[in-house]
């Protein structure tokens, strides 16, 4: 049941750019002013935290839901002004949207159906889609019948049949168990990969984010914290928030006696030694390949990631070091990286 | 422990008394007239009161007159509550609530009271006597209209965007994806309907007087008050005759109706 490896790009994406999106609702602003480029066939997430504005401004590129101000490019035109079906791209909702009253082949052409492709044609992509997804044993069956995962095949299959450059997803796998999360996880990816769409993916989950993305796209309160490479993302957040969100753990932020400025160093960073910072053990979690320490810093928690299993009874007094070339500094007040 | 007996002593008794018309009804309709006040287990079975109820009256032009009414009502009926339910479901547009309170005030409002009011209607219109005459006040139903906008607002709002991202017109999703969700609530309804219609009768009486419109609920008054006298025998019969297609629908398909009127909600 498993995507074959990547082969070269079937299809080709379109780039997808949003100049200054605005939605409100009354007074309450849900997007204040949203700017950002995905280029062609890439795979971009929108991160964030529940309720900063991830679903809305997917519906609003999908023409689902419409901006208060901005536009919407897909593919080099404005598509502001158009209904979803023109847009040219296909979505995996949360709920996976599958039609109770239809067989799994019926959903998958359904919207084949709606705009009259001759069935011959319906018949080549659906088969296509079926073979990529491994789901010939389930078409007659009803979505009511299969399991989670199955509906988020099914889900897939009726965005590979649209054979659209753009394909958005929200939250697509949030309904699943934590091991076929991370199977979907490798699904999707090599899919996009595969068929060479753009993907826009919404998720509020930073390991997915970080696992899938070209481009993270962090979101808060509506506004973009951060627009980069998962990598630069991890090494260089642009802001305390952008820290604190993103690394398991998350970077530890604290201030420093003689400092103005919030430090953050990663839990990673952090080791034990003959000198540092006087702190003491308040819990050690052992995870396997390491150990989760957490310390009382002069009142503020904090977290040091280590290699290997360590036993500390807590209490115990412990020096907390690290380079300062990974010492991360933020502006107290506005929170915006100093470097 | 006490409670529980009463609940099955009073479902006993109700339900004796419900049945024992029709327990008399059926006794009366299938043996010769001299024992239709005299209970014997040795009294003859016959079929002849039915043959004579059939041929004393048009029951077969009733028949048709009352499948063509109930027929006409349930196809308006749909089709009319459809689009309106859906409308009030998910479209906005200025004075939607308004316009919805005034559709759920009708349904404070008893039929019979605008028996006047709608006889000098239909008669403004020149369609007394007619089977269209007996539709014409039903063809638009609030309850109908309710009943389909609680079932619409309850198809996920995800389903109808999926619809239209995939290229579904406005018409394309109510008939493709909100119509065949709603089939239980279309069952539901549509049974209460055809019982509703199929027995009514005062309305009827008053706007019909002819044999080629009369339903079969006016046909049996007429037929029961002036021709037979009272030969209980035949007017039970009859009565069985006209109530029979109704009462088997129902017998056959109980279990399908009873899980279509949970699932539409009604109670
Ligand atoms: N239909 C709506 N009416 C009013 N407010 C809404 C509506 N949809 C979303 N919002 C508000 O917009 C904000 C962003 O919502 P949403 O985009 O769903 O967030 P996310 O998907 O990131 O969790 C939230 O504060 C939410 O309450
Ligand atoms: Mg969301």
């Amino acid at each position: 049941m498993s995507i074959q490896h990547p082969l070269s790009p079937i299809q080709t994406g379109a780039a997808v750019r949003l100049v200054d999106i605005r939605r409100a609702w009354g007074s309450a602003v849900a997007l204040g002013g949203v700017s950002f480029t995905v280029a062609a066939g890439t795979f971009c997430v929108l991160l964030g935290p529940s309720g900063c504005g991830k679903t809305t401004c997917l519906r609003i590129v999908a023409g689902l839901d419409q901006a208060t101000g901005g536009r919407v490019e897909i593919g080099g035109r404005d598509v502001t002004a158009l209904p979803p079906a023109e847009r040219g791209v296909a979505m995996v909702f949360q709920s996976y949207a599958l039609f109770p009253h239809l067989s799994v082949a019926e959903n998958i052409v359904f919207g084949l159906k709606a705009r009259s492709v001759p069935a011959a044609e319906r018949g080549r992509r659906l088969e296509r889609a079926v073979e990529i997804l491994g789901i010939s044993a389930l078409l007659q069956r009803r979505p009511g019948q299969l399991s989670g995962g199955q509906q988020q095949r099914v889900a897939l299959g009726r965005a590979i049949v649209a054979e659209a450059p753009v394909c958005l997803m929200d939250e697509p796998l949030s309904n699943l168990d934590a091991q076929l999360r991370a199977d979907m996880r490798r699904e999707i990816l090599a899919l996009q990969r595969r068929l060479g769409i753009t993907m826009l993916y919404v998720t509020h989950d930073q390991t997915e984010a970080m696992g899938m993305a070209d481009q993270v796209i962090l979101l808060r309160g509506g506004r973009i914290e951060q627009d980069a490479a998962p990598a630069d993302l991890y090494a260089t957040p642009a802001t305390r928030f952008a820290a604190s969100f993103v690394g398991t753990p998350p970077m530890n932020l604290f201030s420093l006696p003689g400092e103005t400025a919030v430090v953050g160093v990663r839990p990673e960073d952090m080791r034990l030694g003959d000198a540092g910072l006087p702190a003491s053990v308040i819990h050690a979690e052992y995870l396997g390949a390491d150990t989760i320490l957490s310390c009382d810093l002069a009142g503020q928690t904090c977290l040091a990631r280590l290699p290997g299993r360590v036993r500390l009874e807590a209490g115990t007094p412990v020096l907390l070091d690290f380079d300062r070339n990974t010492l991360h500094r933020f502006d107290a007040d506005t929170g915006t990286r100093l470097s | 422990m006490s409670t529980r007996a009463l609940e099955i002593v009073a479902t006993w008794v109700l339900a004796i008394l419900w049945v024992s018309p029709l327990v008399y009804a059926v006794w009366t309709a299938f043996h010769p007239s001299a024992y239709a006040t005299h209970f014997s287990l040795l009294a003859p079975w016959t079929l002849a009161n039915f043959a004579h109820a059939w041929e004393a009256a048009p029951f077969a032009r009733y028949f048709l007159n009352t499948t063509l009414l109930v027929g006409v009502v349930l196809v308006a009926q749909f089709a009319l509550c459809t689009p309106a339910a859906f409308a009030f479901a998910r479209m906005t547009f200025r004075g939607r609530d308004t316009v919805f309170a005034l559709v759920l005030l009708q349904l404070m409002v008893a039929p019979d009271v605008l028996l006047v009011a709608n006889y000098r209607t239909m008669a403004r219109l020149g369609v007394v006597d007619t089977i269209f005459s007996i539709a014409l006040p039903y063809l638009g139903s609030a309850f109908g209209i309710f009943l389909l906008r609680q079932t619409f607002r309850q198809v996920p709002q995800e389903l109808d965007d999926a619809a239209r991202l995939e290229g579904s017109s406005l018409l394309g999703r109510l008939w493709r994806v909100y119509v065949p969700l709603a089939r239980p609530t279309y069952l539901a309804y549509g049974l209460v309907a055809v019982s509703y219609h199929w027995n009514n009768f005062l309305w009827p009486l008053v706007i019909t007087n002819s044999v080629t419109t009369r339903p079969l609920t006016v046909g049996l008054s007429v037929f029961a008050s002036t021709d037979q006298g009272i030969d209980w025998s035949i007017i039970t019969a009859a009565t069985l005759m006209t109530s029979g297609p109704l009462l088997l629908a129902f017998l056959l398909f109980q279990r399908q109706f009873v899980a279509s009127f949970m699932r539409a909600g009604i109670r």
